[in-house]
């Protein structure tokens, strides 16, 4: 279960906040003051997924205890919550090691979103973490070489320039070779874009790939569309193969 | 150090340093002005004038930076003050709105929901009140106030506020004679009511307030309100009254608050012709604040 730690002191909003996370799904830790906070995350080290922190503590303030935890290596993911919405304030969040600074009052389901938020950057953080085992830097099948660490594709003596998100999705669906990656997951998860973003501009990068991968372009046979789907790298194993 | 201390300390030395060449120059003039005693004279006095007018400029500069502080931390505190009860409303609120919540539930919310509404008022009333106070030196709408009665009201109120036992606030009023005051009965009630939040506030989880109403002299009332709460430094006890300033001590990081309340006080004791003063063993022995106003003699 995702465990999410708040540091609050203001047992009304600590209240309400947990019984919110916990109708979402989560685990929610109150710790009252900054001390607690730093004891929980560092001494005791517990794992969170996101910390909810509030500047206006009793004691050592939101500033100090993110600055903190940032000095002793713990990189959890910040999230400010305070009544302090000046400009200068917000970027006294950010310097001392905030991910995200949100003013109250606020509204839940920007909360909520934002929360949500972190927590895939933290995945994606750390699944970017895993790419260079589970993806070589190069990649070769019938004379042409995709090479991600220059960003080119390499194909009968010619080369194509990448863009970074060609690249990405490149990468994403060589990994996933021989299954089917919907367009969604293409936007949310390689792309980090919300889902609610037109799909048809996928459409057009596949389109541009397969001039660089496909000697046909116009009847692919290596980036397959998958109708209703999205789309599928076949491998250079299934294409032996078959 | 922060911006302002250093700007504190620079201000001393550039007039430590302005004083001490004033000084050099008049050693000067008078060795330059040896056996010549009206030039001396008259040397020594425009140089004396002189450092005096850089040690009050900087003495002033220092309370202006110093008040400025305050400000910022009572801005700080009122940003506070207001926004975390909206906050929590809007945060139940929208709980009630958008989940499926129980009956028992829903009943404590409303409960959070009415006590955030309260303290938002309640800092409202603080605001407003400093303004008016300091606006108008003469009480208001003026009459005979029967003091043991509005003290007996304000500790009912104040415990039934805080959710006290009714014990753990005690009265002592005489109930033979009335101790009457010429005064505004909506402005005393503030002010009883300001120093019992104190009491309260500053006493942690176990409340012992004892408060006193009586005749030191035979043209005086006293409102006495004594707490075994965490007490005041010796140092602070006057400066507790002055507008924004808070009480800078350990222990009482958690007690949030405008630094309005004992200046409203104070405004009122005095637009009444009276005074109020504190006292205090020191830190984590309790303090005593006395209201004291002029009694109104009736035949």
């Amino acid at each position: 279960m995702t465990r999410i730690l708040i540091v609050e002191d203001e047992q009304h909003i600590a209240d309400g906040l947990r019984f919110n996370l916990e109708a979402e799904g989560y685990e929610a830790v109150v710790a009252r003051d900054g001390e607690q906070a730093l004891e929980l995350l560092l001494k005791e080290r517990t794992a969170f997924e996101v910390v909810v922190l509030d500047v206006m503590l009793p004691g050592k303030d939101g500033f100090t205890v993110a600055a903190e935890l940032r000095a002793a290596g713990q990189f959890v993911p910040i999230l400010m919550l305070t009544a302090r919405g000046r400009p200068e304030d917000v970027l006294r969040g950010f310097e001392s090691g905030a991910d995200d600074y949100l003013p109250k009052p606020f509204e839940l389901a920007i909360l909520m979103a934002r929360l949500r938020g972190l927590q895939r950057r933290r995945r994606w953080n750390e699944r970017d973490v895993e790419v260079p085992e589970s993806t070589p830097e190069t990649y070769s099948f019938e004379g042409r070489t995709l090479d991600f660490g220059a960003m080119e594709v390499r194909a009968h003596g010619k080369s194509y320039r990448l863009t970074q998100m060609e690249c990405d999705l490149l990468k994403y669906l060589v990994r996933n070779a021989g299954q089917a990656v919907s367009r969604g997951t293409i936007l949310e998860d390689v792309w980090g874009l919300h889902e609610s973003t037109d799909t048809r501009a996928i459409d057009n990068f596949i389109v541009r790939l397969r001039r660089y991968l496909e000697d046909r372009p116009a009847s692919p046979k290596i980036l397959l569309t998958v109708r209703g789907v999205g789309y599928k790298f076949v491998s250079q194993e299934a294409l032996k193969s078959s | 150090m922060t911006r302002r201390q250093k700007a504190i300390a620079f201000f001393v030395a550039l007039c430590v340093l302005l004083v001490a060449a004033t000084v050099s120059l008049n050693i000067g003039w008078v060795i330059a002005n040896a056996g010549r005693i009206t030039p001396i004279i008259f040397g020594v006095v425009l140089f004396a004038l002189i450092i005096a007018g850089l040690i009050v400029y900087t003495v002033f500069l220092v309370l202006e930076i110093k008040r400025n502080e305050e400000h910022d931390s009572f801005i700080n505190a009122v940003t506070h003050e207001l926004k975390t009860p909206i906050a929590s409303i809007r945060l139940y609120l929208e709980t009630l709105q958008s989940r499926e919540v129980s009956d028992a539930r829903r009943r404590e919310f409303y409960d959070i929901m009415l006590a955030d509404a309260d303290r938002l008022h309640h800092t409202v009333d603080q605001v407003l009140k400093a303004g008016v106070v300091r606006e108008r030196q003469k009480a208001g709408v003026r009459g005979p106030v029967d003091v043991a009665a509005l003290t007996d009201e304000c500790v009912g109120l104040a415990i039934l506020r805080h959710h006290l036992n009714s014990g753990a606030i005690e009265l002592d009023a005489p109930r033979d004679r009335a101790l009457t005051v010429n005064g505004d009965a909506e402005e005393l009630r503030t002010v009883v009511t300001n120093l019992l939040d104190n009491a309260v506030k500053y006493s942690g989880s176990s409340v012992h307030v004892t408060v006193s109403v009586a005749a030191p002299a035979p043209d005086t009332v006293w409102v006495r309100v004594q707490d075994r709460g965490i007490g005041i430094p010796r140092k602070q006890l006057k400066r507790i009254f002055n507008r924004f300033y808070r009480v800078q001590a350990r222990g009482l990081r958690n007690i949030k608050g405008t630094g309005l309340g004992l200046y409203i006080v104070r405004s009122i004791a005095r637009a009444h012709g009276g005074r109020v003063f504190a006292q205090s063993e020191g830190e984590g022995r309790g303090a005593t604040f006395t209201l004291e106003l002029p009694r109104l003699i009736t035949q």
